[in-house]
């Protein structure tokens, strides 16, 4: 009883892993804003949470993956597939409807998703390869499909702009300039919502904690784990879809060669954000924090003088330098040399 | 028996092969409900394939599953668990991420094909099942911070909530203390005036007698018979087991004849926090010590600790006389020791890997030849010198560790240690999962190398192999020594007392 | 090895495909394919990526996965060329350039050797899982050759240096010669040291090796600088070949080397795998590279290939595994 005791305090502490990342991210946007006072302005911060939900539904699609035991890395190259489609066919249709441009781009992200999940369910492929391949895949038919041809701001229908520039509502500064709270934002925030809905309160969801706590287990206790699979990467597929169209919307251009790269902050994000790459473990405040620590530190590295050139050196130190606190913890909590590799 | 009441399963005449071996042969077994039956068999007799059909996981060559008057001829695992037929593996198939209250539910709610989850109902759920069994546990606790003995308690709720008529439990014992296991007894007891029957597989002849009504005894995957509790004892029940009388003639240490002046090994005042206590024993050239204890007790973290993978906190090891600085197994391979480890699929055998290739894994140095490179010959001499000592049967020495069987597999551990010439080794459950031939055949091994002068440990809880093997044991019991003794002077029954007995 | 004789029919079928496909380009291209030339900028081009199968089958080997191959190559083509441009202010090309070229090769397997122990070290002692911990020196080391470089690329490098690159001897490529020296090296390493038949017996079973007195984390740490110095290696190849180098150069190659790999029969699980069939993997990947170049498909086009043959290899892995004999499970 007395160890029972001992071992509750230490996963409390250990439960604190997104106060921790709390107090980190304070202190550092405190130590940014000493060196810009603009920086903590509820414009800077709407223009961040603006900037930030790319990553930040793309992350929520990671973490439901990492959840479940798997890594996948082909969502850039569907966010891609999803928006450039979707853009292209409004543009050709000349239909100038932004819902059509979402149920385009979710389509293609949950058939490509469901290639994913096809593949790992069904064949047994090791997730990073499987995704590995299909990334490969997708990107190199979009690109021999339709062509590296950037949709110029000229091109791009108007529902798109009209997407990205819309306000939920708009605050005024004392010299007049009007800013406000993007509507991507309110995106985010419901799917983060439905995301958490989804694991907390649905027999699917329980199904990805209890493939990446047990496998065994859970096959054993009869979850459909061909089904929670399959489930698990059309998600992230239909979140990549939405990520693709706010892409395109927030910048007002769309590239074929853009957001594929992006992989690894992604990642760095969610591992930053306490989630296990074993599975099982992790959570969707753990992973929002984690974006937001990913893209404050993109938004001061400019702020403090240094270029964009150090951004893949600081995500690949946050992603070693996370990954090394929870493994080193997790190597230790397990304590008996037996277990350990 | 209670005759009167009705039979809730009945197998008939199950068979079941693998690949070469005959797990069952036409194995019958019934149980009536609300009773407590034991299956008992020596590891390798094949109860577990029998749980399996059972539980529908595994499905036999030909027989017949009868529950509750249905007749199964393909007994799938679905239908198995709406008989009502709950089966709690070793291993318990628990979420380690997941609160207790969950692992409890979760099962009831999968089966009854819910899309939503509703914590309130999860926790009802939960807590009634608890407290049934007079118990308390935080339910909001991860279940991988719990003890073996709650996470099987939780197992057990887990079982109930899914309207168990029949729980079966594989080896509950095997980790817990003697506390819990009265209390998993009393449990066990309770579910009875339910109506709930539990068959409880076991090869530890005491809890057999203690708590079932009636025992149902398989060897070498036939049925030896089904007999009354109340009929039977300890030695009957040990002979229809092992299949013959055991003859307590214990290991004849030759000191007279070694007539060893120092110590091969001794170990003094060695603690480790949380794992063991002032240790301390000395092995003579000759000599099969055994130490035994419970699982948990630290006689596996003692004998890592000796084999470098467990660093004591305090204490000395010495070695022929000379103190020893062991950090890695490496350290103690090269002062003569040897470790056969407890867990032979994962800690002894490179399962995946040829014979040859695991018996030469501890002696690498001794194949370099020209340049440091491995030579190849060597390797094969070196392999096949061993299995032709040990009778390894198996095709070549290419073929995979897995294809064999686990008396032959051990058989290959034991020559990649003898492989390394120690002068000291360490068996940990030398013969766990083994069937009876190959058992008594290894521990003839063992007793021919402690005749060559070679000091032998033998780590097991089974109780009748330490007392025939070892001329003197040691017992150990939450990680402190409470007994030292030599074996002819300690009777079976003796020796349970000193187990099951209080630390005061 | 003295599992090898069962992996017969594996490089058997690895052979067959190989020659199928030699056999198909031939008669389709045959007078572009079965040239002098061709066969020589074949040479040229497998050693970089066959370098970096050979990199990756070594992390794979241990039961990991090295992700951070190209980007380790990357940072040490990137050390090497800077040295070479910037103590390269000698025109002149006497022994002040060979000892240029010398520093160059030197600095960029020393730090293709820190690559590789960071990544060991992580992976062996801080107890990382490889995927995350090479995906993190991954970026790391893409970060760093961005800072050195600002971005740009490194162009103009001495003309004995571009020899590596694209000299001859005999008609062969001095690439090939590199090649074959570093393939027959790691087959001693692999099948004749202790510590490749270390690499096996770890990744095949960590926790047994452990047991049978094989101190993992040297290992480990071993064989992922030997996967970094095979990537330094291919940079050296892969600057001279191109007379250049940028950040992010060759990144087609991580996908390759891991096709390469599972092509030829190294399990991503660990413990098995041999350099047989990864050589005839490295063979039948260049030889429809070649093809591909021929047709002129687009570098698009040849990343769906590369991407579907990498998936249909693993499913032909999962219907092999499948219906190879059930063995007895753990009764």
């Amino acid at each position: 009883m007395k160890k029972d005791i001992k071992n509750f305090k230490i996963q409390r502490l250990l439960k604190q892993h997104e106060l921790y990342l709390f107090v980190v991210i304070v202190m550092y946007s405190l130590f940014i804003t000493y060196l810009n006072p603009n920086f903590m302005s509820l414009e800077n911060l709407f223009d961040l949470g603006k900037s930030s939900a790319v990553m930040g539904i793309m992350a929520i699609g990671v973490f439901v993956v990492l959840l479940s035991g798997g890594i996948d890395i082909s969502f850039t190259a569907v966010a891609i597939s999803g928006q450039y489609i979707a853009a292209n066919f409004l543009i050709a249709s000349g239909i100038d409807n932004i819902m059509l441009a979402f149920l385009i781009s979710c389509s293609v992200g949950v058939v490509l998703g469901a290639i994913n999940g096809f593949l790992i369910s069904k064949f047994n492929i090791p997730t990073l390869i499987a995704t590995l391949g299909t990334s490969s895949v997708f990107h190199g038919a979009l690109l021999t499909i339709v062509g590296t041809k950037a949709i110029n701001s000229a091109q791009l229908p108007d529902c798109f702009k009209a997407f990205g520039s819309f306000d939920v509502f708009t605050l005024t500064k004392p010299n007049g300039v009007y800013y406000g709270l993007s509507i991507f934002v309110i995106v985010f925030i419901i799917i983060a919502i439905l995301t958490w809905l989804i694991l907390k309160y649905t027999m699917l969801g329980r199904g990805i904690y209890a493939i990446g706590g047990d496998i065994n287990s859970a096959i054993r206790s009869a979850f459909n784990i061909p089904k929670i699979q399959f489930f698990i990467y059309c998600y992230v597929g239909f979140l990549a879809g939405i990520a693709g169209v706010i892409h395109i919307s927030l910048i007002r251009y769309g590239n074929p060669t853009y957001i594929v790269g992006d992989e690894l902050s992604v990642i760095a994000a969610v591992v930053l954000g306490g989630t296990r790459i074993t599975g099982g473990t992790g959570t969707i405040i753990g992973t929002i924090m984690g974006v937001a620590m990913i893209t404050i530190l993109n938004n001061s590295l400019i702020l403090v003088g240094l270029s964009s050139y150090w951004h893949d050196l600081f995500v690949g130190l946050i992603i070693i330098i996370s990954v090394s606190i929870t493994s080193y913890q997790n190597k230790m909590s397990v304590g008996n040399i037996i277990f350990r590799r | 028996m209670p005759e009167n009441s009705e039979k809730f399963l009945e197998v008939k005449n199950v068979s079941k092969s693998y690949v070469g071996v005959q797990a069952l042969d036409k194995v019958s077994l019934s149980i009536h409900k609300g009773e407590i039956d034991c299956l008992v068999g020596e590891n390798g007799s094949g109860k577990s394939t029998l749980i399996k059909i059972i539980a529908g996981v595994v499905q036999p060559d030909e027989g017949e599953i009868i529950i509750n008057g249905k007749s199964f001829k393909k007994l799938h695992a679905i239908d198995s668990i709406r008989e009502g037929i709950q089966v709690i593996y070793q291993d318990l198939s628990l979420f380690p991420n997941m609160t207790i209250a969950e692992n409890i539910s979760l099962n009831q709610m999968v089966e009854r094909k819910r899309k939503i989850i509703s914590w309130h109902e999860i926790n009802d759920i939960a807590e009634k099942e608890i407290s049934r069994i007079n118990k308390e546990l935080n339910l909001e606790e991860k279940v991988e911070n719990i003890s073996i003995a709650n996470k099987q308690l939780v197992a057990i709720c887990r079982a109930l909530t899914q309207d168990a008529k029949l729980i079966i439990m594989d080896e509950p014992t095997t980790a817990i203390a003697k506390k819990e296991i009265d209390f998993l007894f009393s449990v066990i007891t309770d579910l009875k005036k339910r109506g709930i029957s539990t068959l409880f597989v076991s090869h530890k002849l005491s809890e057999v007698l203690k708590i079932s009504e009636k025992v149902t005894v398989i060897r070498d995957g036939k049925l030896v018979g089904v007999y009354n509790t109340k009929d039977l004892n300890h030695d009957k029940l040990s002979f229809y087991m092992s299949g013959r009388k055991i003859t307590n003639s214990a290991f004849n240490y030759q000191k007279e004849k070694l007539e060893p002046k120092k110590p091969l090994l001794e170990v003094k005042d060695l603690s480790k926090k949380g794992n063991f206590q002032d240790i301390s024993f000395k092995v003579y050239s000759g000599e099969i010590i055994g130490i035994t204890g419970i699982l948990g007790s630290g006689r596996t973290e003692l004998a890592l600790a000796l084999f470098g993978l467990n660093k004591p906190d305090s204490g000395n090891i010495y070695i022929d006389g000379k103190l020893a600085n062991i950090k890695y197994p490496k350290d103690a391979i090269d002062l003569g020791l040897s470790y056969l480890p407890e867990d032979r699929l994962n800690q002894g055998l490179f399962i995946k890997k040829s014979i040859g290739n695991n018996i030469v894994v501890t002696v690498l140095k001794s194949l370099l030849s020209r340049f440091n490179l491995i030579n190849n010959n060597n390797k094969y001499k070196s392999a096949k010198e061993w299995t032709e000592e040990l009778n390894v049967l198996a095709p070549s020495l290419d073929t995979s560790a897995q294809s064999l069987s686990g008396g032959n597999q051990q058989r290959i551990v034991i020559a990649k240690w003898l492989a390394t010439n120690p002068k000291i080794f360490i068996l940990d459950g030398p013969t766990v999962g083994i069937d009876v031939a190959s058992k008594s055949n290894i521990h003839h091994i063992i007793r021919n190398l402690a005749n060559r002068g070679m000091g032998v440990i033998i780590i097991s809880d089974e109780i009748q192999e330490i007392l025939n093997n070892c001329n003197r044991l040691i017992v150990i019991k939450e990680g402190r020594m409470v007994k030292e003794m030599d074996t002819n002077e300690v009777s079976e029954d003796k020796l349970l007392e000193i187990l099951s007995r209080k630390i005061v | 090895m003295l599992g090898k004789y069962s992996k017969h029919s594996n490089i058997f079928t690895l052979f067959i495909i190989m020659i199928s496909v030699f056999v198909i380009i031939s008669i389709f291209l045959p007078n572009k394919f079965l040239t002098v030339r061709n066969f020589q900028s074949m040479f040229s081009q497998i050693p970089e990526f066959g370098l970096l199968a050979i990199a990756m089958m070594l992390a794979m080997l241990t039961g990991g996965i090295d992700l951070s191959v190209v980007a380790t190559a990357n940072l040490s083509g990137i050390v090497a060329a800077l040295v070479l441009t910037k103590y390269n202010i000698f025109q002149t090309g006497g022994y002040e350039e060979i000892y240029t070229i010398l520093l160059a090769i030197t600095a960029a397997l020393i730090v293709s050797l820190i690559c590789g122990f960071l990544n060991g070290v992580l992976v062996a002692y801080v107890g990382v899982p490889a995927i995350l911990a090479t995906l993190g020196t991954m970026g790391l080391f893409t970060g760093i050759s961005i800072i050195v470089t600002k971005g740009y690329g490194i162009v103009g490098f001495p003309g004995k240096f571009l020899y590596i690159g694209s000299g001859t001897v005999f008609l062969i490529p001095i690439p090939m010669i590199i090649f074959i020296i570093c393939v027959l090296a790691i087959v001693i390493i692999i099948n004749r040291t202790t510590f490749g038949f270390s690499v096996f017996m770890l990744g095949s079973n960590p926790i047994a090796a452990r047991f049978s007195g094989i101190r993992n984390e040297n290992i480990l740490i071993k064989a992922y600088m030997v996967s970094g110095l095979f990537a330094g290696i291919a940079s050296i190849i892969m600057i001279s070949r191109v007379n250049s180098i940028r950040p992010g150069y060759g990144e087609v190659y991580l996908l390759q080397a891991i096709l390469v790999c599972v092509l030829g029969g190294v399990d991503p699980s660990g413990g098995e795998g041999n350099l047989y069939g990864l050589i005839m993997g490295i063979f039948t990947l260049q030889i429809l590279q070649s093809g591909f170049n021929i047709l002129s498909f687009s570098p698009f086009f040849k990343k769906v290939i590369w991407g579907l043959i990498l998936i249909l290899v693993m499913v032909i892995n999962f219907y092999r595994e499948k219906e190879s004999p059930k063995l007895l499970k753990k009764v």
